[in-house]
């Protein structure tokens, strides 16, 4: 069986970040949430020479540049936020699809204030989301 | 971008070091799932760019990878024992419903 190269990648995203929400788990069973987050941004940094995209990164506009610096500290403040999920009893199969209906957010907000609009499916996907929200907080 | 992205984390961390006066846990296990925590959220974001420049549908890309808490499920249940009520699985379902919904291009 030949699988093409995109689904190999695609295995190894779902593969790893499945593995991060188990450690999260793990993590917050021995440290509080504050002290996790800290080495994880330790363990963000260690990827850094990895990523350095060179002289691309003097092409971005100063102003996209401070999109991306914006999105990563609330991306570290959320993570915070589920890290403390997690150390306070949250269960890892709970938090993890939980916390990954965050799209919810953007699909409200985004006619707000990009003044896009939402389509039917969208919608079906926001009841779902919010159904699912309601089940998995039992 | 990942890389900027990044640095955006860095004032967020040094915050809370601040606000624990510098002083660490001296957990090597605590230490080691949280570093290999970031180090594996890399490798992901890699592999997830490296999947959408290797010429796959990027639609469907995006749609089973956004699906990986599935599989963070699957390994709470076997590894951590964690159990679930039938209501919490049913609410699995519509989440992973809304999850591709999301996921598909508009």
């Amino acid at each position: 069986m030949h699988l093409p190269p995109w689904f190999w990648f695609a295995a190894i995203v779902i593969v790893s970040w499945g593995i991060v929400g188990l450690l999260q788990k793990l993590s917050t069973n021995h440290l509080p949430a504050d002290s996790a987050l800290i080495w994880l941004v330790v363990g963000f940094l260690l990827l850094q020479p990895a990523l350095y995209p060179g002289k691309a990164l003097f092409h971005y506009s100063p102003r996209s540049l401070a999109w991306a610096l914006l999105s990563g500290v609330l991306n570290a403040l959320g993570a915070w936020a589920l890290l403390a999920a997690l150390y306070r009893g949250g269960k890892a199969s709970i938090v993890a699809p939980f916390t990954a209906l965050y799209p919810l957010v953007v699909v409200l907000v985004a006619p707000v204030v990009l003044h896009e609009s939402i389509t039917f499916l969208q919608g079906t996907g926001v009841l779902c989301a919010l159904i699912a929200v309601v089940l998995l907080s039992t | 971008m990942q890389f900027i992205f990044t640095l955006g984390t860095i004032p967020v961390a040094l915050a809370l070091l601040a606000g624990r006066r510098f002083k660490l846990e001296k957990s090597p296990r605590g230490i080691f799932y949280s570093v290999a925590n970031g180090v594996l959220s890399g490798i992901g974001g890699l592999a997830l760019f490296a999947a959408y420049r290797s010429g796959g549908n990027t639609g469907v890309i995006t749609t089973a990878t956004a699906l990986y808490p599935l599989f963070t499920v699957v390994l709470a249940v076997l590894v951590l024992r964690e159990r679930l009520t039938w209501l919490q699985i049913l609410g699995l379902g519509f989440a992973a419903g809304a999850i591709v919904i999301f996921s598909l291009p508009t």
